[in-house]
């Protein structure tokens, strides 16, 4: 199944999607994080926050996009979300596929490791000590990945595990679920 | 097959679009507006309840996720497709035809159009127009960032779009 | 021989200073100046600035090759679109591997303003930039 997935992921992304300049792209999102940082004064825990909300404004919008733009269905099960998000959604929007490790035992979480991330290409947190410990640069992704996931019924805990720009090895996203949202399901569905 | 109009249902039922596309209609209130839509939204809703166990277990294994099936691959537009499974999909009088589609998250588009013979190649024209009046508004709504979910659309490029699309030319 | 670089900013202020030493003819890469010539070589660099302000207006070229002598020893420019004004200090005339030392380092400093934590004319302070400097001078100087 994945493989046909990823050829049509791959085809919507040759044909149906716009695409933009990469280093606009990563210039725009760089000079929000770091107008956020001078606005909140360095208050890095509120960056984060805040990086989240952004997100999720994003998320909720998006993932109309996304439907729109696939026409997926309901997925089935937990496992076939992450693959959806990971072969099909980040592939469309980013234009690349991380990959979806570390599944538990019961199937509700797992986590998606990104090996390049256009977000944050050329960028060095400032060394004032406290950005490497507590900025999470691309949080943003994070909210996008709630909200989006919210509109269809999930409620989804999606946390930065590590990130290579605080010097960590690999760049790494935890999505768990928290419960299905049964009593906002669109009347119809099972 | 002419159409009438287009109404768009927020998750809770309340209208939020409409508009009609022949000069020829007579116009109702705001309120009757509001009231019809109501209407719409809980009649979807006691049709899922009521449909019987054995057509809801065929639709639940024909619902497979579109992306495994080769009509992805090969369609521009994914056709044939309606997010939810077992509730109102499509009215039929002598008057007028009634095309409902549900995203997965709970928007419903409704399509008003002229009576027609044929069933089933209406139905599928009937689809394919709300798919697209789904992309129109995944783009020119949702990617307004000043539009509030759930909230009356107010947005003029939605209304050329559609309007474009569907307003014979 | 050992090469003293500087990047002076837009205000004159020195964005990032090295003392290098040349990887050639079984040198070891470590700077070998004198204890007087440590202190002056920032002086020296900084009388040269209006030099460079006067030729920079006369070329169409970035890279400005020596404009300055102190007694044997060279001083070479090389100014950015944006006015940032790259200096070395070096003993030996060596045009051709100077320039292409030059354009390597311009490159860098590219990748360091593409950060959006930095604006122009902040201190260099990020010790990949300074260990991609070592290199370069492993290959050019």
């Amino acid at each position: 199944m994945s493989k046909a997935v990823r050829t049509a992921a791959d085809e919507i992304w040759k044909n149906r999607v716009e695409k933009i300049n990469v280093e606009l792209f990563t210039l725009t999102y760089g000079s929000v994080v770091s107008q956020l940082c001078r606005d909140l004064n360095n208050n890095y825990c509120e960056v984060n926050k805040q990086l989240e909300i952004m997100g999720e404004n994003i998320g909720v919008r998006l993932i109309e996009d996304f439907l729109a733009r696939t026409g997926a269905g309901r997925c089935n099960s937990f496992k076939e979300t992450g693959e959806i998000i990971s072969k099909v959604g980040f592939k469309i929007f980013l234009n690349i596929v991380p990959q979806v490790t570390n599944w538990t035992d019961n199937g509700k979480q797992f986590s998606l490791v990104f090996d390049e991330n256009p977000l944050a290409e050329f960028v060095e947190l400032p060394d004032d000590g406290k950005a490497v410990k507590e900025l999470w640069y691309s949080n943003v992704l994070c909210g996008v990945l709630k909200g989006a996931l919210q509109m269809v019924q999930l409620d989804v805990d999606v946390s930065f595990v590590s990130d290579v720009l605080r010097g960590h090895d690999q760049t790494e996203i935890k999505l768990r679920l928290i419960r299905y949202l049964k009593d906002e399901i669109p009347a119809g569905e099972d | 097959m002419t159409i009438y109009s287009l109404y768009i249902l927020n998750k809770a039922g309340g209208l939020i679009y409409q508009q009609d596309y022949n000069p020829g209609l007579l116009k109702l209130s705001a309120n009757d507006y509001l009231v019809l839509a109501g209407t719409i939204h809980g009649v979807h809703a006691i049709a899922s309840k009521i449909t019987p166990f054995s057509l809801r277990d065929d639709s639940a294994a024909a619902g497979q996720s579109l992306l495994n099936t080769n009509s992805f691959l090969n369609h521009p537009l994914p056709v044939n497709y309606t997010s939810n499974k077992t509730g109102l999909n499509f009215i039929q009088t002598d008057f007028f035809n009634i095309y409902l589609f549900q995203s997965l998250t709970g928007i419903k588009f409704i399509l008003v159009t002229s009576p027609n013979g044929v069933l089933s190649n209406n139905l599928t024209n009937a689809e394919l127009i709300l798919r697209k009046i789904y992309i129109i508004f995944s783009d020119y709504v949702m990617k307004n960032p000043f539009y509030n979910l759930e909230m009356p659309i107010r947005c003029e490029l939605f209304d050329l779009k559609t309007t474009q699309l569907l307003k014979p030319v | 021989m050992s090469y003293y670089f500087a990047m002076i900013g837009t205000r004159d202020n020195p964005i990032y200073e090295a003392e290098l030493g040349t990887f050639k003819q079984g040198g070891d890469g470590t700077p070998k100046f004198s204890a007087e010539m440590k202190e002056l070589n920032p002086f020296i660099i900084h009388s040269s600035l209006d030099i460079v302000e006067d030729l920079q207006w006369a070329t169409n070229s970035l890279y400005l090759k020596i404009i300055d002598n102190y007694y044997g020893y060279y001083v070479s420019a090389y100014v950015t679109p944006t006015n940032i004004k790259f200096m070395l200090l070096h003993e030996n005339k060596n045009e051709e591997n100077i320039k292409q030392f030059f354009i390597e380092v311009n490159d860098l400093y590219l990748k360091t303003l593409l950060n959006p934590f930095y604006s122009v004319n902040d201190p260099i302070k990020s010790t990949m930039f300074d260990s991609k400097i070592k290199l370069l001078t492993k290959k050019y100087l």
